[in-house]
């Protein structure tokens, strides 16, 4: 066991701040990622709409953009975490 | 997540295609339109291409009949070009069966002594046997020769034994086509390709039966040209069916839930076209409503080329009874709308 009592505290500090950094990163990366999943089969779709009918770029980019909400979330988090805790 | 994933471009891009399809609404026009007045609209629409394009060859009921063809062909090999993988696989299964409809039209055409131009009238190349493949084997002389020429098609096993029966080797030819393309559904594990077969084999047996009950054929006779495989009506449905006569058939098929497309004509079962269109008309419809319940499969690429198919056939109904003068009313009855 370490005595709590010899350990630095700023060292407590930046280890604390570190967790937060990773935490922040883990919130952007897995939101990135369940976006980038969900935009696939959308986009896919969106460029077979357009490729029969140009009429289809508004509607498709609209589709395709909305799950990017979920990366934006994720954004959230991070800033919440870097700039809050 | 990666079966639906992998259909959603060609999905959209068919659902686009559909909707560039002549709307149902048009057909009571077109019966009230005069012949070249049609045509302009066709040559206006998605047709425009095919019809400059053979305008120069063909002209009046000819080029409309050839730009039909040809615009479907064009269309289906469109959709094997833009598809992957499993869909593109299923699609190409799916769309021989325009190779046993040019196969029997060849033969056809060759045992009636049509001339290779009557015989070019009617086929469409949308399956695997390209245009120039069936240029070539049109201008040979002999039904064994044309035989002969499908030799390195995996068909030449359904035509070999011919001898001089042609009702014969088109069963051979349907009866292959189906058992060949329900083992490559049953190979990809795609249950609903499997469930819109079985219901289009259903179909395609029930106006056989239909039909062959109207001309008053022996049970034994019509079990041999039924397809196995069907969905509701199972080997042992055919037998019973094939062996009743007419109206006990036709009471015995209210078990069915293919009963319902037909029921309203029950009193009038003396037009096989009202039934046959209804039929088609159910099959229409069907391969529609799944479409929509499995909206990321391959259901809706089949939808497709079904409506793709009836539009065609309906323009060419409307045009052929324009021609020969036919009453509106008939033309309607043979229309799928």
């Amino acid at each position: 066991m370490v005595d709590a009592s010899v350990v630095d505290p700023a060292l407590v500090a930046a280890n604390a701040k570190g967790m937060i950094a990773i935490g922040a990163g883990i919130a952007v990366g897995l939101a990135g990622i369940g976006a980038a999943l969900g935009e696939q089969a959308i986009g896919a779709a969106a460029v077979g709409a357009m490729a029969e009918d140009e009429k289809f770029f508004g509607k498709g980019l609209l589709m395709t953009v909305i799950p990017e909400s979920i990366a934006i979330f994720g954004l959230v988090v991070a800033l919440i975490l870097l700039f809050v805790f | 997540m990666g079966s639906t994933v992998k259909y959603a471009y060609i999905v959209a891009r068919v659902r686009a295609m559909k909707g560039k399809l002549i709307p149902k609404e048009m057909y009571p026009k077109f019966l009230n339109m005069e012949i070249p007045e049609i045509t302009r609209f066709i040559g206006e629409s998605e047709y425009k291409n095919d019809v400059e394009e053979l305008g120069k060859k063909y002209s009046g009921t000819d080029l409309f009949e050839h730009a039909l063809n040809q615009n479907l062909a064009l269309t289906y090999r469109k959709l094997i070009e833009v598809s992957q993988n499993e869909a593109n696989f299923l699609i190409t299964e799916y769309l021989r069966s325009w190779d046993i409809w040019n196969i029997k039209t060849i033969i056809r055409g060759k045992f009636s002594g049509a001339k290779e131009e009557e015989i070019l009238e009617d086929l469409v190349s949308a399956g695997h046997l390209g245009y120039r493949d069936l240029l070539e084997i049109i201008k040979v002389g002999t039904i064994e020769g044309v035989i002969a020429a499908f030799e390195r098609t995996p068909y030449y096993p359904a035509l070999v034994g011919f001898k001089g029966n042609l009702a014969e080797i088109e069963n051979n030819l349907d009866r292959m086509y189906y058992s060949n393309i329900i083992k490559a559904a049953e190979d990809t594990g795609n249950k609903l390709f499997l469930k819109f077969l079985r219901t289009e084999i259903d179909l395609k047996n029930l106006k056989m039966l239909f039909r062959m009950k109207r001309a008053g054929m022996e049970r034994d006779e019509i079990n041999k040209l039924l397809i196995p495989g069907g969905m509701e009506l199972k080997a042992n449905d055919l037998t019973r069916l094939s062996s009743l006569a007419f109206p006990e058939f036709v009471r015995a098929l209210e078990e069915y839930s293919y009963w319902k497309a037909i029921a309203d004509i029950s009193s009038e079962f003396t037009s096989l076209i009202n039934i046959e269109t209804r039929l088609d008309k159910y099959g229409l419809v069907y391969a529609s409503r799944i479409s929509y319940y499995y909206p990321l499969s391959v259901l809706p690429i089949l939808d497709y080329i079904l409506s793709k198919k009836i539009e065609v056939d309906n323009l060419r109904i409307i045009v052929r009874g324009k021609e020969t003068a036919l009453p509106e009313d008939i033309i309607k009855a043979h229309l799928v709308m």
